[in-house]
């Protein structure tokens, strides 16, 4: 008795309602077996094409037929059974049979409250904020759809519960607002249901072949933002330091057992560049900043080589603040790091040793060694490229000697190794170098594209040192970007050119607004964690909300929201006056002031025969405005005329 | 003695005002969820752990934007019916066993529409409109009739789920409803339909049926079937064809001419009398222990009688 039943759906609403329903699930087929989005698919077709002839609509034995052939769906093709993809195909299979069921107005509700959970499922997958508006306008339409099942009849005009949805959102919207800014806000997780699977998102393994990297460069995606405090180092100096990688079996390297007996220290030069990263979802253990790192992140571990690691995978998006010294020069280097750091694999070419010979014969230092090792790679036939040739089992030698195309980790790696056989201790350091800054948001944008490698090589007197064989190679990778968007597979690398073309800017300018208005988006969207939180709050200075205090404000503001949209409803469209009635009422008005004032038991009619008793001189426009009145309040007269002519006697009347 | 509460008392009903309308003001607006508000409320509780234990920032703002949308529902379901006015129609007697059929004038003064407006009464869905701004409508409320006599059909429920369909708003109205209901026909009797005869030297001044005498002006109230209709097609106006004799067909509707049952099925008798008498057009006179109508014809005379036979001991209308 609650809603009115029986009553059924009209076919544009059906329509409407059933591609609403479709567009909430769709998003679903990157993420769950095909059978099951197909079965609901299926599902929908059939219940458009049926239409409103519900006589046509399946039967229960039927209908018990496909609610089996959906679950045994969900059983077949899920291969996890505790996972999060089989509730949500249950949902899938749900709604279509629900579909199947949709036969008057209020198997609307059902239908509309299942798709509400579908689309907030979604947002497991994916955040970005294309989904969320999409998936916003999804909702908005299923509540017109709501409004209008709410209607006796079909609404006259379309516009009416579109209008009404848009008033209740809009009324909704601050509501939501404070709820979601003071919400408190967990740390972490309620439970761990150890349902989220590792979706395939690049970033560095903690292995480095040959390859590896160059194949990260393809992607365009974004590795992380930096907002900096400090300005923006060149880009000669930007260099993101992530793995630090000590041990090779010959052709892939690994950071190794660490022998981490001694952590190296380093002598800064000049002011610590301070800056806040946020790290999109990689699945690895590490972080990334500006060499070499000062500062401490909290549940992160920093490693003697510098390396941070956290605790757990990155799984979701990760802000953290570092403050760097890009000027240093390291100083202590332990024995048995020593001997890490010259550590050879069984691979070793004679003619790599001979090469490495050659340079040892003509240099009196080690730093002549490295001298002569860039000069090689500078004069020699190699060629920076993002598709190099295959290499067999002993890349640093066909590298070296056959192909001479090579990507960065070619030249880093194969660096390294010809440093050790000269008895220099050199390990290879992966992570970022460069990145783009957006002129919007004044941040900088480190792509997968960025991703680089080099050496690192110790000299006595120095330290560490930083060996990017790859700059003497090719110095503008160092200096610019690559340009992926004209890079043909096997060609040599392009850089982005300092003066493109206007129409090639103006995409480039668009692709930074966009990516501002994504950070912008990642920042205060997404990355509205505790921390942000109670950052926020201190800003207001309202830190002394914590944990259940938080709950209450919460609760009292939006209550406060409430309570300025109740009165705001309240007052919008009060009873209003009939303009006739006004404009009579303008006359008692002047009459009233005559000391002739109407009194409340009066009719016009007595009122007027009233006044020309008293005041006969006024018996002609009082009797018209009289008769005049009468007629346009209680029906004989509508002209838009009389109406006009009743406006100007009372105005004119002057008792 | 009663020990069981009558807990009606206790409810706030709108009662008519002096002119017989009533309006729907804040205090007799009752509200609460329906049952897809409940499951609403319980879907918003899932998602809502859903998005603490993944710490997902677009789901917190889906179900808070949906408790914002719930939330404001409620004030807007619960204006829907706020101020609206109520003024019971005309109600037409009808006879017993027939349903009576009330009509409730529903008056939207404020400038904004007031979609989904439902008249209950007994748990049953009477009736329903969208009323637009400063539009009125009418509201039907039908219940069936069993016993002769004034019928007054007690509370009903105005309600409105609109516009989200997840609360309901609802008032208890009490207007000043009444229907009068004629006793049901009863089978023809014969006694009651002797013709008496009642000469008359100036015959029946063209009320009789048998000749024609003659045309003149329509009035309201004249037969259909006498009116002039091929004159009136002429474009000469409505006339009515008088008709005339010497006699006039009078008739005497008697309660004591139908000794020997009792006093409802006297009634329904009766009843019947006087339909076949009005049907065909005789001059009838009703008597009563206590009432006496004189004869005469048409329909303000036929709904005298059968009034007088519906509240037969019953008290004078109210």
């Amino acid at each position: 008795m609650n809603t009115i039943p029986h009553r059924s759906i009209p076919s544009q609403i059906l329509f409407a309602h059933i591609l609403l329903l479709s567009a909430a699930v769709a998003p679903h087929y990157q993420h769950l077996s095909l059978w099951l989005v197909g079965f609901y698919f299926v599902l929908a077709l059939v219940r458009l094409v049926i239409a409103d002839r519900v006589d046509k609509l399946p039967g229960r034995v039927l209908l018990l037929l496909l609610s089996m052939c959906g679950l045994a769906f969900v059983a077949l093709f899920q291969s996890n059974p505790i996972s999060k993809e089989t509730a949500i195909g249950l949902l899938l299979v749900v709604l279509g049979l629900k579909l199947m069921e949709l036969r008057y107005r209020r198997d609307i509700y059902i239908t509309v409250l299942i798709s509400f959970f579908i689309i907030i499922t979604q947002f497991l997958y994916n955040q970005s904020m294309l989904l969320a508006s999409f998936m916003l306008l999804v909702t908005l339409g299923l509540i017109v759809v709501l409004v209008e099942v709410n209607y006796i009849q079909p609404p006259k005009r379309f516009v009416l519960p579109l209008r009404k949805t848009l008033i209740l959102i809009g009324q909704a919207l601050p509501i939501m607002i404070v709820l979601f800014i003071l919400f408190p806000r967990l740390s972490g997780p309620l439970w761990n249901l150890g349902l989220d699977n590792r979706n395939a998102i690049t970033g560095f393994s903690d292995t480095i072949s040959p390859g590896s990297v160059s194949h990260l460069s393809q992607s365009k995606a974004v590795a992380f933002r930096v907002d900096f405090n400090d300005p923006i180092p060149p880009p000669e100096k930007r260099y993101w330091r992530g793995l630090v990688l000590w041990d090779t079996d010959g052709y892939s390297w690994t950071t190794g057992n660490a022998i981490y007996s001694q952590s190296e220290t380093y002598k800064a030069h000049g002011k610590p560049v301070h800056y806040e990263v946020t790290l999109e979802p990689n699945q690895q253990k590490w972080l990334f900043s500006l060499d070499l790192p000062g500062g401490s992140i909290p549940n992160t571990l920093v490693l003697p080589d510098f390396q941070i690691k956290t605790k757990e995978p990155i799984n979701r998006r990760f802000q953290y603040q570092q403050l760097s010294y890009i000027d240093y020069s390291s100083s202590n280097l332990s024995d048995a790091k020593h001997q890490q750091g010259l550590n050879l694999p069984d691979n070793i070419t004679p003619r790599m040793r001979q090469l490495v010979d050659e340079w040892l014969a003509s240099s009196a230092s080690n730093h002549e060694v490295v001298n002569a090792a860039l000069r090689h790679f500078n004069q020699e036939e190699f060629i920076y490229t993002l598709s190099p040739p295959l290499l067999g089992n002993n890349p640093a030698d066909a590298f070296l000697f056959e192909t001479r195309r090579g990507f960065c980790e070619h030249f880093a790696t194969s660096f390294t190794l010809l440093m050790r056989i000269a008895g220099i201790p050199a390990r290879v350091v992966a992570g970022y170098q460069g990145g783009e800054i957006n002129p919007h948001g004044g941040y900088l944008i480190v792509r997968q594209s960025d991703a680089h490698a080099w050496s690192e090589v110790w000299l006595e007197n120095r330290g560490w040192v930083r060996i990017d064989p790859t700059a003497a190679v090719a110095p503008e990778r160092i200096e610019r970007s690559i340009d992926l968007d004209d890079w043909a597979e096997g060609a040599p690398i392009r850089f982005q050119n300092l003066d493109p073309g206007l129409l090639k800017n103006l995409i480039r300018q668009l692709g930074f607004g966009v990516d501002f208005i994504n950070a912008r988006w990642h920042r205060w969207v997404l990355g509205y964690t505790n921390k942000r939180q109670s950052e926020m709050l201190s800003m207001f200075g309202l830190d002394f909300l914590k944990g259940k205090k938080l709950g209450i404000a919460m609760v009292a503001l939006a209550a406060l929201v409430v309570l300025i949209i109740t009165i705001g409803i309240l007052r919008s469209n009060r009873i209003s006056t009939d303009p006739i009635l006004k404009i009579y009422l303008k006359f008692c008005t002047k009459l009233a002031k005559q000391k002739l004032p109407r009194f409340s038991n009066e009719g016009p009619n007595d009122y007027a025969q009233r006044v020309i008793k008293q005041r006969p001189d006024l018996a002609d426009p009082v009797t018209k405005i009289t008769r005049l009145y009468i007629g346009l309040r209680y029906g004989q007269v509508c002209s838009a005329e009389a109406r006009v002519f009743f406006n100007r006697l009372v105005a004119r009347f002057s008792p | 003695m009663d020990l069981t509460l009558d807990l009606s008392r206790f409810i706030r009903r709108a009662y008519p005002d002096k002119e017989g309308s009533t309006e729907l003001t804040k205090r007799r607006i009752y509200i609460l969820p329906t049952r897809y508000g409940f499951l609403f409320g319980a879907l918003l509780g899932a998602m809502l752990l859903g998005s603490i234990n993944s710490a997902n920032n677009l789901g917190f703002m889906l179900t808070f934007l949906l408790a914002g949308l719930g939330t404001v529902s409620i004030i807007h379901t619960w204006h829907n019916l706020l101020g609206l006015h109520l003024q019971p129609g005309q109600v037409n007697p009808v006879f017993a066993g027939q349903e009576a059929h009330f009509s409730i004038h529903v008056e939207n003064q404020r400038n904004a529409p007031r979609p989904g407006i439902v008249l209950e009464a007994e748990g049953k869905l009477m009736s329903g409109l969208d009323l637009d701004s400063q539009e009125s409508g009418v509201l039907s409320l039908r219940l069936p009739t069993s016993e002769r006599g004034i019928f007054k059909p007690g509370r009903f429920t105005v309600s409105t789920c609109y516009p989200l369909g997840l609360l309901r708003a609802w008032s208890y109205i009490e207007l000043d409803l009444s229907c009068l209901v004629y006793p049901e026909p009863g089978s023809i009797t014969q006694s009651l339909n002797p013709p008496s005869y009642t000469p008359s030297a100036t015959g029946d001044r063209g009320v009789g049926t048998d000749d024609f005498a003659g045309l003149r002006q329509f009035r309201q109230g004249d037969s259909p079937r006498h009116i002039d209709w091929k004159a009136a097609a002429r474009g000469q106006g409505l006339k009515t064809k008088l008709f005339g004799g010497d006699r006039a067909d009078q008739h005497w509707l008697d309660w004591d001419a139908i000794p020997g049952f009792d006093t409802e099925e006297r009634l329904r008798r009766l009843c019947r009398a006087v339909l076949t008498a009005s049907e065909a057009q005789q001059e009838y006179g009703l008597r009563l222990p206590g009432t006496l109508i004189n004869p005469a014809r048409g329909t303000s005379h036929r709904h005298q009688c059968l009034a007088a036979l519906a509240l037969f001991e019953l008290g004078p209308p109210e």
